[in-house]
């Protein structure tokens, strides 16, 4: 820019935020970097690769013995056993 | 920061790395700032355009586009988001309008810079900025601090390069008047400046 008076303009001091608050931005913006990453990296992995946690196996496993119990208690009941 | 550079910035920021963040933070802390407090004329209000403007950065991170110029998003954000801080502004004004016509005298915002200047043109020219309208503040501290090229200010404030190069000189004709104004209304004698005949 040749004109004097925006070349000037362009010549202010400059102005930054205090030490602190830069270091609030900073701090967050890593912290959601680091948020978004995980995030990324559980999307990413195959549903196949994934493991389901062991309270959810052992429900399913108890619920399973518990059918099949009544089934069998049902079956005995009319005698089909 | 060249453009290869912001390439590579670009890349990293997309993988999530923290330190490519404080790269591009280092880079264009300064002059966003500086462009938010002239734009906004209250620090408060800077501070908090500006904390957004960093924060999506890194909400859009992985969505940017491989060859984002990040100057001019930056810009592109933090100039959208004072827009809507004053369109905001503007509806609480008109608001409460009616209650301030009551008050018998003006309140005159001096701005943080004007109050710090280190001369009495800096001085002159932070209180004739101050007092411009704030699409010519925006356009004349886009190209005049921001160190963005013309093309790159036209996309940022949405217009074309025409549009924006009227816009420019009538911003400037705007400047220079009250440059004009304040120096009949306070002929004080420049610090540094030897003569300076008046129009």
């Amino acid at each position: 820019m040749s004109d004097p008076l925006i070349r000037r303009l362009g010549e202010l001091p400059a102005a930054e935020p205090d030490v602190a608050r830069a270091d609030h931005i900073r701090t967050r913006c890593h912290a959601r970097l680091a948020r978004q990453k995980r995030r990324d990296l559980v999307a990413s992995t195959p549903a196949s690769g994934r493991v389901a946690p062991a309270w959810q196996l052992a429900i399913a496993v108890l619920g399973f013995v518990y059918l099949t119990e009544v089934i069998r208690f049902a079956l005995a009941v009319y005698g089909l056993t | 920061m060249d453009r290869e550079t912001e390439l590579t910035l670009v890349a990293r920021l997309r993988e999530g790395e923290a330190d490519a963040f404080d790269e591009i933070y280092a880079a264009f802390n300064k002059p966003l700032f500086t462009f938010l407090i002239r734009l906004s004329r209250q620090r408060d209000v800077a501070e908090d355009l500006h904390e957004e403007t960093w924060l999506r950065l890194v909400k859009h991170a992985g969505r940017l586009r491989e060859d984002t110029r990040l100057g001019a998003w930056l810009f592109t954000v933090a100039r959208n988001l004072h827009v809507s801080y004053r369109r905001s502004r503007a509806l609480e004004e008109s608001a409460a309008a009616s209650l301030f016509g009551l008050w018998p005298f003006s309140v005159r915002e001096t701005s943080p810079f004007e109050a710090t200047a280190a001369n009495e043109l800096e001085r002159r020219i932070e209180r004739a900025l101050a007092n411009l309208p704030a699409a010519s503040r925006e356009v004349l501290l886009l190209v005049g601090v921001s160190g963005l090229d013309q093309s790159e200010v036209a996309d940022i404030c949405g217009i074309t390069p025409s549009a924006l190069r009227q816009r420019l000189h009538r911003a400037r004709e705007l400047l220079a008047h009250a440059l004009d104004r304040d120096l009949a209304a306070n002929p004080l004698v420049l610090e540094g400046v030897p003569s300076c005949p008046t129009r």
